[in-house]
């Protein structure tokens, strides 16, 4: 039940991440598990700081120290963030700082109604779920069988299934299930030819309209998802790249090296070639490698089924529409001051 | 929108349109080159004046009625290959616009606004970082969020109260250090008054001092039946009055003067910031699901304080402009060793136009996104 709701400690069944020397393990927790050879024995999980006996985790509190037989960790509460850095891959992944976008761009809110494809590993859904809740709702299609099954049974074993349907269906060529239709506020999709998907989105986006977004690693993609978009009468189509970096912070000694002794004459110093002293920094470095690209985010407005019949095609791709009056000042008022002939810098 | 008045002293009036044209459909465009070697960047290409173009602009009411003249006196528009005629009309369509839109705030449009008026005001978070903040302290519909900011003008306030919702039992308590809040963006946000109320803010000093002293311990019972009827009073109220209400005088001395007046009357009518100072202590004192910072200070000591009242376990997320102070509280968290995934942290975000094979990225884009300290409070 971790991911329910906010938890003080550990109960037979929950999901606990075992904090250890700067690496995150997901943890199951239940008593007994079966080997090999189909036996239930005890559940003890093996680390580098050796065994941890995973029955002692019952009944403890959250951000407590546990013992291991060579050493000791922290167990922590998973959040979202922290199960897509632990669950088990069964297809590429969205991480934090794509799904983070992905949430405010969908403009999702507690009571939201999302509808993702697919679900892949359910790491996107699960940020999904707990942004929804509790009255909002994510409807999650995959056409692979297993990995709907699989994902329909951890959202159970998380405590999360009531906020989420899965079904497995492939949404290109069917659509999305009439339960959705006209119902949703947004959606998401990340598998190979969202542009295909673009037509279902409109019909599973509400009459008052609703927000769109795809994950794509290609610019190919992108292009063919932003014509059906285009074509299908959405606004505001925007595509973005979102990536994070991790600044390594160390303490750093560094040498200083005097030249100014060499302005004078001295007797005694012929050429001092070690550091005269050393000057101590606390430094963010670069690292060497770091994420260079995961996916383009294309985003889009439908707009509200009254207005949708009556914007030719071509004023969509426009886009930009001016969205408040703080904007449309600032634009009009610099407008005034700079009217001149601007032709050579076309 | 229609525009009446001349020159500077122009009005527009705004008009329900049943369609919309754009200015390609217009005017429709006969012929275009095939590159730009006949094209020449002399300046002398429209042959209009600056002063013309200025006339025919407070004339006409109409942008295709503009451009078009622009175009019939361009030596080149006819040379311009139909990419960059297209470009043209873009360009000019957004300098005469006719057309805006009215849309209802949400989080996405209030921070993009924000930040492109003025990045300072916002203490330069850009959107990636903002939906960042709120994923990385795991902020959901229910839980007592913590948040301390001194420079955002109220938007990381704006996007934790988004994330917690209308409906739900969230709490977000709002501390700052001045006599008032900074709320442009909560506000702007059209909140309902119940999402509104879920958020408490209060000055630091205030709340903390009311935390550890107390202000009114002997009778605190009485001041929170009347805060209770006087909330109810309240619910009519439009919520930018209220705070406009908070008297600007100086925390300490309406606290004395709160004292007093209670022990020598028995005036029941209290500010809102006494009952809210009360309430912001209570939540704290029952432990907290994250702690937010986005502060102009240096941070370190600010979290020291407040990670006290984080439930082990929790989240918290520290935001600051630069990278140096959060670089030094990284290397006394790591020497206290009571925290868990410690992050230091940097996005970069990049724009793209894509069209038919012109796809690029987009020329300017927009270097800073300010950095975060993000990790786990442990027992
Ligand atoms: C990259 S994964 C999605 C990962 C997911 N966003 C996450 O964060 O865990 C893509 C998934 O889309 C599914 N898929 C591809 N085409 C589909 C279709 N036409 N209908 C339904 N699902 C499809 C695949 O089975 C795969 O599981």
């Amino acid at each position: 039940m971790s991911f329910r709701g906010y938890k003080e400690k550990i109960e037979d069944g929950d999901v606990v991440i075992l904090y250890l020397s700067n690496n995150l393990h997901a943890i199951e927790v239940c008593t007994e598990i079966k080997n090999k050879k189909g036996e239930m024995v005890e559940n003890v999980y093996q680390t580098t700081f050796g065994a941890l006996k995973v029955k002692n985790l019952i009944g403890i509190e959250y951000g407590s120290r546990v013992e291991l037989s060579k050493g000791w960790g922290h167990v922590i509460q998973p959040t979202p963030e922290l199960w897509s850095l632990t669950l088990p891959h069964r297809t590429q992944i969205i991480y934090t700082p794509d799904i983070s976008m992905i949430l405010l761009q969908l403009d999702l809110v507690p009571g939201s109604i999302v509808v993702e494809a697919g679900t892949g590993s359910g790491s996107l859904t699960h940020a999904l779920i707990r942004r929804v809740k509790p009255n909002g709702h994510v409807y999650t299609f995959d056409f692979h069988d297993h990995r709907a099954k699989l994902a329909q049974e951890e959202f159970e074993s998380h405590g999360i299934a009531d906020y989420v349907t899965v079904q497995h269906r492939d949404v290109l060529e069917k659509g999305f299930s009439e339960q959705v239709t006209g119902r949703a506020d947004a959606v998401f999709l990340d598998l190979p030819k969202p542009w295909d998907g673009v037509p279902h989105a409109v019909d599973a986006i509400k009459a008052q309209g609703g927000r769109f977004c795809s994950f794509s690693p290609c610019i190919e993609q992108v292009q063919r998802t932003c014509e059906a978009l285009t074509q299908h009468g959405f606004q505001d189509i925007s595509t973005m790249e979102v990536l994070q970096t991790e600044l390594k912070v160390s303490r750093r000694t560094v040498p200083v090296r005097d030249l100014t002794f060499l302005k004078h004459k001295s007797c005694d110093n012929p050429v001092e070639e070690k550091p005269s002293s050393d000057k101590s920094y606390v430094v963010g470095a670069w690292p060497a490698t770091t994420p260079g690209h995961t996916g383009y985010l294309t985003v889009a407005t439908l707009p509200p089924a009254f207005l949708k019949r009556k914007l030719p095609v071509t004023e969509a791709e426009n886009g930009k529409s001016v969205s408040t009056e703080i904007e449309m000042k600032s634009d009009s008022d610099s407008e005034e001051d700079k009217l001149v002939v601007d032709e050579s810098v076309l | 929108m229609v525009a009446n008045g001349k020159k500077r002293s122009r009005e527009y009036d705004l008009e329900l349109v049943e369609e919309t044209a754009c200015l390609k459909d217009e005017i429709g465009i006969k012929s275009s080159g095939s590159d730009n070697r006949n094209i020449y960047d002399d300046g002398r290409s429209q042959k209009l004046t600056a002063d013309e173009i200025y006339d025919l602009k407070s004339d006409s009411s109409k942008a295709a009625d503009i451009v078009e003249t622009l175009i019939t006196n361009s030596n080149t528009f006819h040379n311009k290959t139909e990419f960059s005629q297209d470009k043209y009309l873009k360009k000019k369509e957004k300098k005469y616009f006719e057309y805006i839109q009215i849309l209802k705030p949400n989080l996405r449009i209030i921070s993009e606004i924000l930040y492109k008026l003025e990045p300072t005001k916002v203490q330069g978070i850009r959107i990636d970082t903002l939906s960042q903040i709120v994923t990385m302290a795991n902020l959901c519909c229910e839980g007592s969020h913590l948040l301390y900011d001194s420079g955002s003008n109220g938007l990381v306030a704006a996007a934790l109260l988004n994330a917690i919702g209308d409906s739900n039992t969230g709490r977000l308590v709002h501390m700052h250090p001045g006599n008032m809040s900074q709320k442009q963006a909560l506000l702007a946000m059209n909140y309902s008054p119940e999402q509104y109320n879920k958020c408490v803010s209060v000055n630091v000093y205030s709340a903390l001092r009311q935390y550890y002293q107390g202000c009114d311990t002997n009778s605190s019972e009485k001041i929170l039946e009347v805060g209770e009827s006087n909330s109810l009073k309240r619910k009519g109220e439009s919520v930018p009055e209220e705070c406009t209400k908070i008297p600007k005088i100086s925390e300490t001395l309406n606290l004395n003067i709160e004292k007093t007046e209670n022990r020598y009357t028995q005036e029941p009518k209290k500010p809102k910031w006494h009952f809210d100072n009360i309430e912001a202590s209570n939540i704290i004192s029952n432990k907290m699901d994250s702690l937010i910072i986005a502060c102009k200070e240096d941070p370190q000591n600010i979290f020291m304080e407040l990670s006290k009242f984080v439930k082990p376990g929790r989240p918290f997320v520290v935001y600051y402009p630069v990278a140096e102070p959060l670089q030094n509280l990284y290397v006394s968290l790591k020497s206290q060793s009571n925290v868990a995934a410690l992050k230091l942290t940097c996005s970069w975000m990049r724009n793209y136009q894509i069209l038919p094979e012109r796809t690029h990225p987009e020329v300017l884009m927009n270097g800073s996104s300010g950095f975060l300290l993000t990790g786990y409070i442990l027992k």
